[in-house]
């Protein structure tokens, strides 16, 4: 069984959702899908006086920025980094609550955040992405009752960042280790 | 030296007492093996307690921090990351003692590219392994002297060198960095693209070869680029 802990605003979580699907079809290993609320990514405002430290994490924001760009170019994806801070809790609770496949809603979800800048923590808008899918709505309350309790388990997991992947007992933080899950789930095959 | 020029096909930026630059440098060379180039390695010495707390261990037990536990967690998965990358290449990562001043093997690095280029990686596997296992004191002069030697090349004149020329053109370098765009290791610099991680190294082949084919995602390869010696 693979685990992978996905934010809909974590652009790092979207730049894995195909290539983890690809790994996933092509060796038939169970997922589930966690879903699990990160920072919102944000690049901070150039101070006058500005420290090591705060330089440092300003420098180390915009070049995430461009290296998710540069690979959301790779792989043919829409991208789009907005000033403003959209939210994603309300589509994590209603993917906590989703019964059988969600990948459809996933991948729905994060394009409309990443192309449409949408605001996932609108009920509204998460309603608007089931009702575009042809798919019922799971009930929000209970939904989250189940995400909150699914973080409670993931942090105890270690799980700290989304993309995470949780497999044979090991922790993976990001789609560069695609290459040993892979071998993971072969290895579990073989067992 | 301008911090993203150079007549090398590719820069590579390298701290000794990165556990993600060790991890890095072996695939790294073997790239530069398989394509028979010549990369322009470079120091940069990480100012880690700027961006990530400070901490000093003594017998294994905590006995300074400036961390928060978000930090902690950070920190403690990227040594549990780096080290079973590094185990597969068959060295050892023990998680260091106290936040180590690299500036004098880094400044090795620069020696060892002036001096006797094709001797590097030798250099590179006289300082990393030890130092991971926690056998080197990277901060004395005359042990980075040895490692030097070690590796086959000519030592002397380095305490000089790293004290004086080599010293101003490490610092001279460090202030370029973060206006440039670069923050960590290891990064590789070509054309104007800046990509930090070894998860890289898949464009950078691409690139360096031409640019045929769609370009590959990020990846940390596992298997032959893995089994190549320095």
């Amino acid at each position: 069984m693979l685990t992978v802990a996905i934010d809909f605003k974590s652009p790092a979580s979207y730049l894995a959702l195909e290539p983890t699907l690809d790994l996933v079809g092509e060796t038939g290993v169970a997922v589930a899908w966690l879903p699990f609320s990160v920072r919102p990514f944000s690049v901070p405002a150039a101070k006058a006086n500005e420290t090591v430290g705060e330089r440092h994490r300003r420098v180390r924001a915009i070049a995430q920025r461009d290296t998710h760009l540069h690979y959301a170019a790779v792989q043919g994806l829409p991208m789009q980094f907005s000033n403003t801070l959209a939210g994603s809790e309300i589509a994590l609770a209603a993917l906590a609550g989703i019964e059988g496949d969600p990948v459809p809603f996933i991948r729905a979800a994060f394009s409309a955040y990443w192309s449409g800048q949408a605001d996932l923590d609108d009920e509204a808008i998460v309603a608007a992405l089931f009702s575009a899918l042809h798919l019922p709505a799971p009930d929000m309350q209970s939904s989250r009752a189940t995400l909150a309790s699914i973080r409670a388990r993931a942090k105890e997991s270690g799980i700290f960042e989304s993309p995470s992947y949780l497999i044979a007992d090991q922790l993976f933080v990001g789609r560069e280790h695609l290459p040993w899950i892979r071998s993971l789930t072969d290895r579990n095959a073989n067992i | 030296m301008k911090a993203l020029e150079s007549s090398a096909p590719l820069i590579v930026y390298v701290d000794i007492k990165s556990p993600y630059a060790f991890a890095a440098v072996r695939p790294t060379l073997a790239l530069e093996t398989a394509l028979d180039m010549r990369f322009d390695w470079r120091p940069l010495t990480l100012d880690i307690p700027s961006y990530l707390g400070s901490a000093r261990k003594s017998k294994g037990k905590l006995v300074e921090s400036t961390r928060s536990a978000s930090q902690w967690e950070r920190v403690k998965y990227a040594y549990r990351d780096a080290r079973r990358y590094v185990e597969r290449q068959g060295y050892m990562l023990k998680g260091t003692e106290k936040i180590w001043d690299s500036s004098i093997a880094n400044i090795g690095i620069s020696w060892a590219m002036q001096t006797d280029r094709e001797r590097l990686g030798a250099y590179f596997d006289a300082v990393y392994p030890p130092f991971w296992r926690r056998e080197l004191d990277i901060e004395n002069i005359a042990v980075v002297e040895a490692c030097l030697e070690q590796a086959g090349i000519d030592a002397n004149g380095f305490a000089a060198f790293a004290q004086g020329e080599g010293r101003a053109r490490h610092d001279a370098l460090q202030a370029q960095l973060h206006p440039s765009g670069i923050y960590g290791v290891p990064t590789y610099v070509f054309d104007g693209t800046i990509l930090f991680g070894r998860e890289h190294l898949p464009f950078v082949r691409w690139h360096l070869q031409g640019r045929q084919g769609p370009a590959p995602d990020i990846a940390y390869e596992i298997g032959d680029a893995e089994s190549v010696a320095c």
